[in-house]
């Protein structure tokens, strides 16, 4: 187990550093030209050469790019995520700031995904092709088209138009101010939730129905046990291994996610901060946030891996 | 369309036969009736992008100061926004961006992920560990995010837009086809070819890429919906096409600007619009996949 676990891990590290050289390559060479990130393509055609020299001097891009590459991962394993063009506060501190808001959403809309999905995910397994079966999965496929974004400015404007109610704007830590915090943060995650309930549906249906199929579920059945103890003493825990792997994978759909989300729920977490980044040209901001963002999705994916490996033996001796 | 065997792609038996274009529409129909319709839905959506100017009642750029946010009525039947521009209009050409990004960025994705997957597969060794482990680092990123990245490095507009999202359409073909690449490489038909001295050109191309198709269309159908959300949200965010060009991202990002409470019918039209096309292009590719590959019936 712990051999398999410091496997997982090496190939993490590897993982975050071929995600730092990527986001590096994209942020910094693609264009040719960070300054056509930061003025846009009309702006930098304005520039004159000489300012041109004079911008990238000073942002050290007239380094070599392996020199650039360095300095910035030497900045990172120190903690410095370096400053925005446009704002006084230094990155970390942002990410300090508005992070915990984001984590919150996140995790709660995992557990609503559970608590939503998998209830669905059985009755439709149970009832296979029925009325009910055939509601739960047309649902789940409108969900799935749904974007979160847009369902998040309805209840938004929604709120707005019927009761008058619109959440407070400024960021409220959950110890300080709980009500508020959680006015902040509830919307987001429910929008954010329902979409990967309905994969959590969809995946614990078919993994239901195929588990359901099984002899050793037989041979339960066959020893007079209770129908319900059947499903949830034995059928349901092997047939949540596949739900476990997926939820894992639906974390990188709640981050991204959840930069749109929190635009249109005007929530002052993280993802919000993306979107400032991206609309105000902010490359330097935006290369540590998308880095972030990977080595949390990377870190995320190893634990889920981890828990599944602990759940199923199978995996685990492999 | 005559190489698409109902029979599963790893194990091509001698029972597939050629089969016309028309004849497998109506088997689809027969089949899957309710992916049938959505198909038919899809379909009017791609015919209302192409005649978009024929269809659309007024100029979807051209802004009328004499009825400025005006709630839908007779004349203009979703309103119209700030400058008084008719959301009828901008929805129907919005229409036009989604659909050429989403078609553009999965094939393009698809196409180059398939040929690298075919590679991979096929010649194996280094090439497809370093190859796997690109890959790897590509999917550490989520869909998103790394479209964000790229459209944002690259400065935003129609190009652009497709490269950032077929980049990250890119692992799940290079994935897929790769594994059917493995099994079918040791297939007899194929062993028998590269005993005749086929080279690997062929071997590749005539021989292993037809039973590709099948696995291939499944994957794009199947991503198209996934990349018409990306590039509403792109537009949402402001990293799209750049405005005045009418997108449903676009727009609703448009309405955010309209004042405190942005007009419920800047915001309902376009949204309604995307859960449309999503809704009748995931179900087409719910249908296609079933009939392509029985085996995945009713799973994810």
């Amino acid at each position: 187990m712990y051999s398999y676990i410091a496997r997982r891990l090496v190939f993490g590290a590897l993982t975050v550093v071929g995600v730092s050289i990527m986001v590096f390559v994209i942020m910094r060479i693609l264009p040719g030209d960070p300054l056509v990130a930061i003025f846009g393509p009309e702006g930098f055609t304005k520039l004159s050469d000489k300012e041109r020299a004079g911008y990238m001097a000073e942002l050290g891009l007239s380094d070599p790019l392996w020199v650039q590459y360095l300095a910035w991962v030497k900045d990172i394993l120190r903690g410095n995520f370096g400053r925005s063009f446009f704002r006084s506060e230094s990155v970390g501190d942002m990410i300090l700031r508005r992070g915990p808001l984001t984590a919150e959403i996140a995790l709660i809309s995992v557990v609503l995904s559970w608590l939503v999905g998998i209830p669905v995910a059985i009755v439709s397994a149970l009832k296979p092709n029925t009325v009910v079966d055939s509601a739960a999965r047309f649902v789940s496929i409108l969900f799935l088209a749904v974007p979160g974004f847009w369902v998040g400015m309805l209840i938004v404007l929604g709120l707005l138009f019927w009761f008058g109610y619109r959440a407070p704007m400024t960021g409220a830590s959950l110890f300080v101010d709980p009500v508020a915090n959680l006015q902040l943060v509830i919307g987001p995650a429910v929008v954010l939730g329902l979409g990967q309930a309905a994969y959590i549906a969809r995946m614990g249906r078919s993994s239901l129905l195929e588990v359901i199929r099984e002899d050793y579920v037989r041979t339960a059945r066959a020893k007079g046990l209770n129908n319900r103890l059947v499903i949830a003493m034995h059928a349901l825990p092997n047939a949540l291994l596949p739900v476990i792997t997926l939820s894992g994978v639906l974390l990188g759909l709640v981050l991204a996610g959840s930069i749109p989300v929190e635009r249109a729920f005007a929530t002052p977490g993280l993802g919000f901060a993306m979107f400032t980044a991206v609309s105000e040209r902010d490359v330097f901001v935006m290369q540590n946030l998308v880095f972030l963002y990977a080595v949390v999705f990377v870190l995320l994916n190893i634990v889920v891996d981890v828990t599944i490996a602990l759940l199923d033996p199978r995996i685990r001796y492999r | 369309m005559t190489v698409i065997s109902p029979t599963q792609p790893a194990l091509p038996t001698t029972a597939s036969r050629p089969r016309s274009a028309l004849r497998g529409l109506g088997m689809f129909f027969r089949r899957a009736p309710f992916s049938a319709f959505w198909g038919c839905i899809a379909a009017a959506i791609l015919v209302m992008a192409v005649a978009a100017p024929v269809i659309a009642p007024y100029e979807p750029l051209k802004s009328d100061f004499r009825s400025m946010q005006k709630p839908p009525d007779e004349k203009h039947w979703f309103g119209t926004d700030q400058i008084g521009r008719d959301v009828l209009s901008r929805v129907i050409y919005g229409s036009r961006a989604s659909l050429t990004v989403a078609l553009g960025a999965v094939l393009f994705g698809t196409t180059v992920g398939a040929l690298w997957g075919l590679a991979c597969g096929y010649f194996g060794g280094r090439f497809d560990m370093a190859s796997q482990r690109l890959i790897e680092f590509l999917q550490s990123f989520p869909d998103l995010i790394l479209a964000m990245a790229i459209a944002m490095a690259l400065g935003g507009g129609l190009g652009t837009v497709i490269v950032a999202i077929a980049i990250t359409r890119i692992p799940f073909g290079g994935r897929v086809i790769r594994s059917v690449v493995l099994s079918l490489k040791e297939i007899q038909y194929v062993e028998a070819a590269r005993g005749l001295g086929a080279s690997h050109k062929r071997l590749m191309f005539r021989h292993i890429l037809p039973q590709c198709v099948a696995p291939y269309l499944i994957l794009a159908t199947t991503h198209l919906g996934v990349a018409i959300v990306i590039e509403a949200s792109l537009g949402f965010l402001g990293v799209g096409i750049p405005p005045p060009t009418p997108t449903w991202g676009n727009m609703l990002a448009d309405s955010l600007n309209a004042g405190l409470v942005p007009p419920w019918w800047l915001v309902l039209f376009p949204g309604v619009a995307i859960t449309i096309t999503v809704l009748a292009f995931n179900l087409l590719g719910d249908g296609i996949r079933d009939m392509l590959d029985p085996r995945l019936r009713g799973s994810v």
